[in-house]
């Protein structure tokens, strides 16, 4: 498991590295070590780096890792191997929670000041909670969460919420309609370190939890039945585990927008890779998804200059045929 | 039999209903306009009146493009469910209006002079295209056709294509012409532009219903379709083609209107039943009715701003999806 973590971590340094130092302007290793490390600081290269490329991978980093672990927990408890917090329409609601909260507070505070920031994750978890209520009451089906209804589910609350994104951002002002245009479409441009700091803290506290329950998840693979027998109240603690996604999902939509398929994907390669224990599954799962955004926000960068296309997009370009070579796999007689 | 009766009732009164929409969506909006302009203004047309350039050149195009649209969306909804036995087929969700976009976005990249018929003949071919990537994969797939997996494999699908789109248009810096033909714009009807598509929706509605016997045979399943032998699929074919330029001339016309294909049909066939030559012509007229209203409504939502169509669309189409899913859940012929 060990070689495993390094070869992504690897991986994930690799790329952070060429998303540092390439672009418009480019840094050479020992500028780049000696600005990092503060050796010889150079002002310029200080700026550069610290004000917007290391804010932009650090984000990227954060939103990957958690996308990857809620993704990996979201599928085991719906046991549907196609589970993805976008597709679900969780993504949708919380970002029609944030837009309500950029409506709200127009014109009263900066919306990049620390305050503002903070309560961004609240709405964004409110509308998130919301969604999957709703994903709850539609696809419950017999006493158990039907699989193919849950995707139904969540197409219809996918339109349903950004249609109310819509109505709620028509009513903004020109200026802050803008900045909910460029925020929707999943972009880390506007990474900056008052961002991170107000989702760093819903990682720090829901991360652990989720890995904490490892075991349950584990069991939880199982039906209903052998679940109860173990002694587990399994409605209970899949309520935590959900309540724990959801907020971490909406912490990365409120700074990130709308990041589909990283939680489709890094979950599946991380099971691939680290067979059925969730204690290595989510970590690893983790590492995976940050890879993915950062690749994909470098992507971004690096194939469209002078222009930019939003990591979302690009993860969405790679992600649909992951998605049908997933369905295409599925066994015959197996309900999607 | 009710079905009969209803058929009756929405036959006759269709000419009052369409009637009664048109001047209601002429009558009402930013401006209120009385009857008796109207009238005027349809008898003697005086350019220099600004009530009748209102008339003309904005209330008019705009109701008839509605109804129009309308009626296209609601009868290749009503096609696709009939020939797929699915009951969630409809063109936004099989990634047939988003193909029609996404070969838009490509020949504004490549061909940026094209004239509107050319435009028009893209988004036919763009519609086919997305027709032909979702019904390939569903034929591929194990289960393919049920709708659960018809419409995943539709709504990633079309997931794909739009993406697509806009990472073009941002390289390419079109994105605001690109979202000029991807949100709906029913309140920016050219009249030229419309009396271009007309005949072609005459063709795509004409064809429908000529088909509507044969497809009544198909939607019955393998063993009563067995009967026309050979045809079944000529049918499909006929059908899909005509589901095509319907679709393509409404997206080419007004852009992405969701959910009039999926809920008309359905509330269409609670009222008629489920014999497509029935159905197909009442699934026009209801259609027509439908968005002409939503038009109006979206126009009183935020008055005096205009709110986009889809929002007045989804909030009708949402809650009727969930409750299709919630009672017929992964069904093949709910």
């Amino acid at each position: 498991m060990a070689k495993k973590y390094a070869l992504f971590i690897a991986l994930i340094l690799v790329v952070s590295y060429f998303s540092l130092t390439s672009g418009s302007f480019s840094v050479r290793p020992a500028e780049l070590l000696s600005t990092l490390f503060q050796i010889y600081p150079n002002p310029q290269y200080e700026i550069l780096l610290f004000d917007l490329r290391l804010p932009r991978v650090v984000m990227a980093a954060i939103i990957g890792l958690g996308l990857g672990i809620a993704g990996a927990v979201i599928q085991a408890i719906t046991r549907n191997g196609l589970a993805d917090p976008g597709i679900l329409g969780i993504n949708a609601g919380a970002g029609a929670g944030i837009v309500a909260f950029m409506l709200l507070f127009q014109g009263q505070k900066e919306v990049t000041s620390i305050a503002a920031a903070m309560g961004m994750p609240l709405f964004g978890l409110i509308g998130g909670l919301i969604a999957a209520i709703l994903i709850y009451i539609f696809a419950w089906h017999r006493g158990n969460l039907d699989s193919g209804r849950i995707i139904l589910v969540g197409i219809a609350i996918n339109s349903g919420f950004s249609a109310l994104s819509l109505f709620l951002s028509l009513k903004m002002d020109p200026q802050d309609y803008q900045m909910a245009m460029v925020w929707k479409n999943g972009s880390i441009w506007s990474a900056n370190w008052t961002y991170i700091t107000a989702v760093l803290p819903w990682m720090l506290l829901f991360i652990p939890i989720l890995i904490g329950k490892s075991r349950l998840l584990d069991t939880i693979r199982f039906d209903e039945d052998t679940v109860r027998s173990l002694g587990i109240s399994s409605n209970k603690e899949k309520t935590i585990l959900l309540v724990a996604c959801v907020a971490i999902i909406s912490a990365c939509v409120s700074v990130a927008g709308s990041m589909a398929f990283v939680g489709l994907i890094a979950p599946h390669i991380s099971r691939r890779l680290a067979g059925v224990e969730h204690r290595y599954i989510l970590p690893l799962s983790g590492l995976i998804g940050m890879l993915l955004v950062i690749s994909a926000d470098f992507a971004g960068k690096l194939f469209f200059q002078p222009a930019e296309v939003p990591a979302g997009i690009i993860l969405a370009i790679l992600g649909v045929p992951y998605f049908l070579y997933l369905l295409f796999k599925q066994k015959k007689g197996e309900n999607a | 039999m009710y079905s009969k009766q209803w058929t009756r009732i929405i036959l006759i009164t269709s000419p009052f209903a369409i009637t009664l929409s048109l001047l209601l969506s002429i009558l009402y909006g930013a401006k209120h306009l009385s009857t008796d302009i109207v009238f005027t203004s349809l008898i003697h047309f005086d350019p220099g009146n600004t009530d009748h350039q209102i008339i003309w050149h904005s209330r008019i195009p705009r109701a008839a493009g509605a109804l129009l649209i309308g009626a296209a969306l609601a009868v290749s909804g009503a096609l696709m469910q009939g020939i797929t036995r699915n009951y969630l087929a409809s063109p936004s969700i099989m990634g047939v209006s988003d193909g029609s976009a996404f070969i838009i976005t490509l020949c504004m990249v490549l061909l940026p002079q094209s004239s509107s018929i050319e435009m028009m003949i893209y988004s036919f071919i763009g519609s086919a295209l997305g027709a032909v990537l979702v019904f390939g994969l569903a034929a591929m797939m194990p289960n393919g056709f049920t709708p659960v997996q018809l419409a995943i494999i539709g709504t990633v699908t079309s997931m794909l294509l739009s993406s697509l789109s806009a990472a073009m248009s941002i390289y390419f810096q079109i994105s605001q012409d690109l979202s000029f033909w991807y949100s709906a714009r029913l309140h920016q009807m050219s009249p030229d532009f419309l009396k271009l598509a007309a005949p072609f929706f005459l063709i795509g509605i004409i064809m429908a219903i000529s088909l509507s016997k044969k497809v009544t045979a198909v939607s019955l399943g393998d063993d009563i379709s067995k009967s026309l032998g050979q045809k079944k699929k000529t049918i499909k074919i006929m059908a899909m083609l005509s589901v095509i330029i319907l679709t393509g001339s409404a997206v080419a016309l007004a852009g992405k209107i969701a959910f009039v294909g999926l809920v008309v049909p359905h509330i269409t066939r609670f009222l008629v039943g489920s014999d497509y030559s029935r159905l197909i012509p009442c699934s026009c007229i209801l259609g027509g009715i439908f968005l002409t209203l939503c038009d109006l409504a979206s126009r009183f939502i935020n008055y005096p701003f205009e709110t986009p169509i889809e929002v007045v669309t989804s909030i009708i189409g949402v809650p009727f999806f969930l409750y299709l899913i919630k009672r017929k859940g992964g069904e093949q012929n709910g």
